[in-house]
């Protein structure tokens, strides 16, 4: 039936999707810089979660071009995880209407 | 809030026009159907059902003038980069839309992509794609004009590479998407530029899209405007 092999076309894509979108991540370093003032002067820490714990290393002094480019990671990391929730949304929404369909 | 697929598309097509690139590249496959439904919009064209594949075709020589950070744009939009085959041709995924750009493949068969440094992106090599921009038309969508192959040419192609398909159920999509643009064309009164657009194909190509058309149930219909001079 056609809107069945659509629907499985979909489920297809989106599958493939979700393997791109957690390499995506994966590949993303881990952490964000997060300023501390220590008297009176800033230094930064990049922190992160591991194993259920937060774990902080310190960093120092940091350039603007460091600061940007961790901010765009949080970004993408942002971006990446709010599309994998959406696309593992798409298949479990795919899966039940195929499993409804073969039921009926 | 949310984009819905359609706000995202009309925003790809928008940022397209405005770096000059859309007029110069042809908008393929099945979100043709959303076109050709403006295109006859007096004979009630219903199109079939649409994956969230938005592919585009690059007529090669490339046109396009100005260098445009295609990957930076996308991006922009939220779309994810993500090279595949091989050698790795380049895919634009979002979880609503996939956008990948395609060049007619000519000579030998080759997995290799096809670089395009205006746009700073490897497309994918496809056989029978010179026919889809062979003769075009302009449709407005949400305000945007976007260049299509004319829907003779469109229905002529997807009959063309069903008959090259592996997978039975992509060959019977492309099959009935054809039949149901061929059917509109006749409705509106334009089987003549069906067979205009056939007589201009190689005879082996003829032959192939006339054994897929004899083998349906629309065969009748079309003998008349398949037939050579």
């Amino acid at each position: 039936m056609f809107v069945v092999d659509v629907l499985k076309e979909e489920l297809d894509n989106s599958l493939q999707m979700k393997e791109n979108y957690e390499r995506s991540l994966a590949e993303i370093p881990k952490g964000s810089l997060v300023r501390r003032e220590i008297k009176g002067h800033g230094y930064y820490y990049l922190v992160y979660r591991e194993a259920g714990a937060v774990k902080s290393i310190y960093k120092g002094k940091v350039s603007e071009a460091e600061l940007a480019k961790y901010g765009v990671f949080k970004e993408k990391r942002s971006r990446c995880r709010k599309h994998l929730s959406e696309v593992n949304k798409q298949i479990r929404f795919i899966r039940k209407v195929l499993r409804a369909k073969d039921a009926a | 809030m949310q984009k819905t697929q359609r706000e995202l598309y009309l925003e790809v097509l928008q940022k397209l026009k405005q770096e000059g690139v859309l007029e110069d590249i042809v908008l393929i496959g099945s979100w043709c159907g959303q076109l050709y439904r403006e295109y006859f919009k007096d004979d009630k064209y219903v199109p079939v059902i649409r994956t969230r594949d938005v592919d585009f075709l690059v007529p090669i020589p490339v046109k396009i003038k100005r260098q445009v950070d295609l990957q930076q744009i996308l991006s922009d939009l939220g779309f994810n980069i993500v090279f595949k085959g091989r050698d790795g041709y380049i895919s634009f995924e979002h979880p609503d839309l996939i956008i990948e750009f395609l060049v007619p493949e000519r000579g030998r068969d080759s997995d290799k992509p096809y670089a395009i440094p205006k746009l700073g992106i490897n497309a994918q090599p496809l056989r029978h794609l010179d026919l889809l921009s062979e003769k075009t038309v302009k449709i407005s969508f949400g305000g945007v004009e976007v260049v299509a192959p004319h829907p003779a040419n469109f229905a002529l192609q997807k009959l063309l590479i069903s008959g090259r398909r592996t997978k039975v159920e992509k060959a019977e999509k492309d099959r009935a998407l054809a039949f149901e643009i061929l059917k509109a064309l006749i409705e509106a009164g334009d089987g003549a530029s069906v067979t205009a657009c056939y007589r201009r194909l190689p005879k082996k190509w003829q032959k192939n899209i006339l054994a897929v058309v004899e083998q349906s149930e629309w065969a009748e219909m079309l003998s008349g405007l398949l037939a050579v001079e």
